[in-house]
């Protein structure tokens, strides 16, 4: 270890730490832009400076690997200066429209210049005229007049994700980052470039305008659109400045968790959200019943149904006439429920799972399962593989679907044979798809990010998760349907 | 042996030729020294000759040489810095347009000394005449065995390749250079690690001004003790002086180190141009801070400029006479380096265009009171804070004319703003 003193404390840090990360134990923040944790000290925007004894000049936090008996200074009236000399070249060409970006409120131009600079602007000439919005590939817009160059997005594409299509055009005041013609960003990790960005050049037209980011509400889960498990934060309003209760997410960005996902998610993670706000079941439907007669059926009677269903179903005897259709988007909470209740307690043995068919992994975080659970799922015990949905339609009388991903596997027609065969058969899924046509009852349930729970990832880590967002009306987790039912037949599920 | 004194830029009509070369008994110092010398022992003997860099800084080579590892189980490289852009300075070009054989032997010396195998030669996109008068002596030294895979039988090998720039400022930079070197954009690197251990392709790398290699040939031919004779005791040798602005004889004069300033414009560039007196000059390129006419008398090697606050730099004397406002010269040396600083690291490239602007705004009548405060205080930001040396190089010249001229600058701006 090698001992070191930053501003008056006195701390041992390991040797080859960097004044920089040595100075965070302390919990002293050194302002950086170039700076990233997950690259090597790239020393261009020249934000970190501080003063190290005996040495002429001040030198870059991020870069400096500390000394036996080295003494740094993080405040000295030299350190500020600088500072503030660096936020004013920064800030001399900047359009200053923050009213109108999307950093706002999140920009580390605004945040160091309230914490570092509080100088008068001394700069009487013109601003140097670039373009506001190019588009380099996916969804995402390049401003130049804010950029501030310090090419974090650059040393992302190649040593990240390899592809490199950003680069440095240009020389001096005119350099700008941008694309080779005709090669813009095209990979799965684009979204990334947004976060990174420590102002608001970069920005996503999924986000552009949409809403400001002080109104936000960040909530950590864990995404569930493949296996990785990746760490996110669930960006989202509910209520002010939206109408009423309204609730609605805007946006999805990685946690880092290093490991699983480091800093990074990919863009089908992020574009995940989608699955939080669109194509929605919002109420319970029942074949024949409540939409002709216009009335909204309540959970309290689609639950009684479902009780005396399973009820019916179990009265022959062991094993019973049910059969279920579980899903790896189901937490191992949930999972555990359903095998405590239908398998252990009820003794069914016509468990199957639909999953969504496999896609292809990416070599960096998106894995080809494109479920969360998997793993999970095998570590209860199950077995999650899909159903002969023409062998199970012969032998129960009552289906329990979880999800609409039989439709992966099965075209909708077989599946209509099949459940037509079956005397009761309940849907449970969150989203709209064919199969709800098909199901006889369908159950609104909560995707993941509406849960708490936990997912066995790809590597068998299991990540536990709070809820993040409330469960819109209309809309029950599984865990709470399950629950419930358990408390009807008397099972005690833990 | 010849009996005429090697010059680092030879008057005889073509000199550039080998035989021309070899009649002033070219090669000869090399060839004995690979036969009868050890690589130390050639180190030894450049560090007792005190040979200090001519590119700029003015470190000394035989330290800088022996920062680089002896294993000889790694790649390691010589970059001839022939890049020559700082303004004002002519001198490489004439020592590789009339003496390139010196040079190669002197890269000879040096690769031998420091255990290389491969030299580059980085030349200035400009000099593509000069390019193709490198690469073909380079080609009559292989076909002699002066290069290649068995230099002068001893079975030290050395390729030697002459790389192009594309014009750009700042690849005088050395780790600017090696990037262009390796087909990157001429971005400096940041230090450490220095070149010495991670250079060229992450090898060890020396890398020496054109003309710190051509008077390697001259330490082994007269001696170590001569060379440092013929300069001062910590600075040996000779400086290739090339003088220009005001001055009735501009040209390019190689004197002993320490020579004095007066003695250069007055004695050699035949004193200023006519009916002008001096205003101010440029001591060792545009990046030395300017010296007033009474700062004269200085000697010009690296500790006494050093001394009186400016730098020998490129040895580079740029003389302004009185009839030129210093206004137009702050206002072209600004756009000189706001023109090419290369955009990488921030105070340099926001600083040198700002304060290339208000120079611009000032020299069109429109300056204010505070300007001058201004231009300093964003030379200061500059100036020890940025990523290579050029934030100090923009810097240096500005803060002199503001602090040394500050009262015609104030005139002009009290004057134009009336």
């Amino acid at each position: 270890m090698v001992t070191i003193q930053i501003d008056g404390q006195t701390l041992q840090v390991p040797p080859g730490t960097t004044v920089l990360k040595a100075a965070e134990k302390i919990g002293v923040l050194i302002p950086r832009y170039c700076y990233h944790p997950a690259f090597e000290p790239e020393g261009s925007c020249r934000m970190c400076l501080v003063e190290i004894e005996d040495l002429p000049k001040l030198d870059l936090a991020c870069s400096t690997v500390v000394r036996e008996g080295m003494t740094v200074w993080t405040s000295t009236p030299k350190v500020l200066q600088a500072r503030q000399e660096v936020l004013g070249f920064f800030l001399a060409d900047h359009p200053l429209d923050c009213p109108i970006c999307d950093k706002a409120g999140e920009c580390f131009l605004q945040i160091y210049y309230d914490q570092h600079g509080r100088y008068a602007s001394r700069f009487l000439e013109t601003k140097e005229k670039k373009k506001k919005k190019v588009p380099i590939g996916k969804d995402l817009l390049l401003d130049r007049e804010r950029c501030i160059l310090c090419t974090r997005c650059v040393r992302f594409l190649c040593r990240v994700t390899g592809t490199g299509e950003l680069g440095v055009f240009e020389r001096g005041v005119k350099a700008e980052i941008g694309i080779d013609e005709g090669a813009p960003v095209a990979n799965n990790y684009s979204g990334n470039l947004v976060d990174i960005c420590p102002v608001g050049a970069i920005t996503d037209r999924d986000f552009r305008f949409k809403t400001r980011v002080w109104f936000l509400e960040n909530r950590r889960s864990i995404c569930p659109r493949c296996s990785r498990g990746c760490n996110i934060v669930i960006q989202s309003i509910c209520g002010y400045p939206l109408p009423g209760n309204e609730r609605r997410v805007y946006r999805i960005v990685p946690a880092e968790n290093p490991d699983v996902n480091g800093y990074w998610m990919c863009d089908l993670g992020r574009s995940g959200y989608h699955d939080i706000e669109d194509n929605r079941l919002d109420a319970i439907a029942v074949k024949g019943e409540g939409a002709a007669a216009g009335q909204p059926l309540s959970w309290e009677s689609a639950l009684k149904g479902l009780v005396s269903d399973v009820r019916a179903a179990a009265a022959f005897g062991r094993p019973p006439r049910l059969g279920l259709i579980l899903s790896s988007f189901l937490t191992n909470e949930e999972l555990e429920a359903s095998r405590r209740l239908f398998v252990e307690s009820l003794g069914a043995k016509h468990v199957f799972f639909a999953d969504p068919a496999p896609g292809k992994a990416d070599g960096l975080l998106l894995t080809a399962d494109r479920a969360p659970n998997r793993r999970g799922a095998q570590m209860a015990g199950f077995e999650p593989k899909p159903p002969d949905l023409v062998g199970l339609s012969e032998s129960v009388d009552l289906l329990l679907v979880f999800g609409p991903h039989i439709l992966d596997h099965v075209p909708v027609e077989e599946a209509a044979r099949a459940f037509g065969k079956i005397r009761r058969t309940y849907l449970l899924a969150a989203h709209r798809s064919a199969l709800d046509e098909v199901a006889e009852v369908v159950l609104p349930t909560a995707v993941p990010a509406e849960k708490q729970g936990s997912f066995t990832n790809t590597n068998g880590l299991k990540q536990h998760f709070e809820r993040a967002l409330k469960p819109s009306r209309g809309r029950r987790a599984e865990g709470a349907i399950l629950a419930g039912l358990a408390a009807e037949l008397n099972v005690k599920l833990d | 042996m010849a009996d005429a004194k090697e010059t680092l830029i030879p008057a005889e009509e073509n000199s550039f030729r080998l035989e021309a070369y070899l009649a002033r008994g070219g090669y000869e110092a090399a060839r004995k020294t690979l036969l009868s010398m050890q690589p130390g022992q050639v180190m030894d003997e450049v560090k007792k000759a005190n040979l200090r860099g001519r590119g700029g800084a003015g470190f000394p080579a035989g330290s800088k040489w022996a920062f680089v590892p002896k294993a000889d189980d790694q790649p390691k490289y010589l970059c001839v810095n022939a890049d020559e852009g700082e303004p004002g300075t002519f001198k490489d070009r004439a020592i590789m347009t009339r003496n390139p054989h010196l040079l190669l032997e002197g890269i000879v010396l040096t690769c031998y000394a420091v255990g290389i195998h491969t030299a580059v030669i980085y030349v200035r996109g400009e000099y593509e005449s000069i390019a193709r008068r490198l690469e073909q002596a380079i080609g009559e030294a292989g076909l002699k065995g002066f290069l290649g895979a068995d230099v002068f039988g001893t079975g030290f090998g050395l390729e030697v390749y002459v790389h192009r720039g594309a014009g750009a400022y700042i690849c005088g930079e050395e780790t600017a250079l090696l990037e262009s070197v390796e087909g990157k954009r001429g971005w400096p690197r940041l230090r450490p690690p220095f070149p010495a251990s991670i250079g060229l392709f992450r090898a060890p790398t020396v890398i020496n001004n054109v003309e710190t290699i051509a008077n390697v040939p001259l330490i082994f031919r007269y001696g170590a003790e001569a060379f440092v004779a013929q300069g001062l005791p910590r600075d040996g040798g000779t400086r290739v002086f090339g003088v220009s602005g005001a001055v009735k004889k501009p040209g390019l004069y190689e004197l002993p180190v320490g020579t004095s300033l007066r003695k250069i414009i007055y004695d050699w560039a035949g004193g200023p141009a006519e009916g002008q007196g001096i205003k101010a000059i440029v001591p060792g390129g545009l990046s030395a801070p300017f010296l007033t006419p009474d700062e004269i008398d200085v000697p010009m090697d690296y500790e006494s400029l050093a001394h009186i606050k400016s730098m020998l730099g490129s040895a580079a004397v740029i003389v302004i006479g009185d009839r030129t406002p210093i206004i137009d010269v702050l206002r072209i040396v600004a756009r000189f380096y706001a023109h090419e600083s290369c955009g990488q690291c921030t105070p340099c490239r926001v600083g040198t265009t700002w304060i290339s602007k208000t120079a611009d705004r000032i020299a069109a009548g429109g300056g204010v009171p505070g300007d001058l405060d201004l231009i300093r205080r964003l030379a200061e930001g500059m100036k020890g804070k940025t990523l290579c040396p050029m934030g100090d190089a923009a810097a240096f010249p500005v803060l002199s004319m503001v602090g040394k001229f500050g009262r015609e600058l104030e005139e002009t701006i009290s004057r134009r703003a009336e």
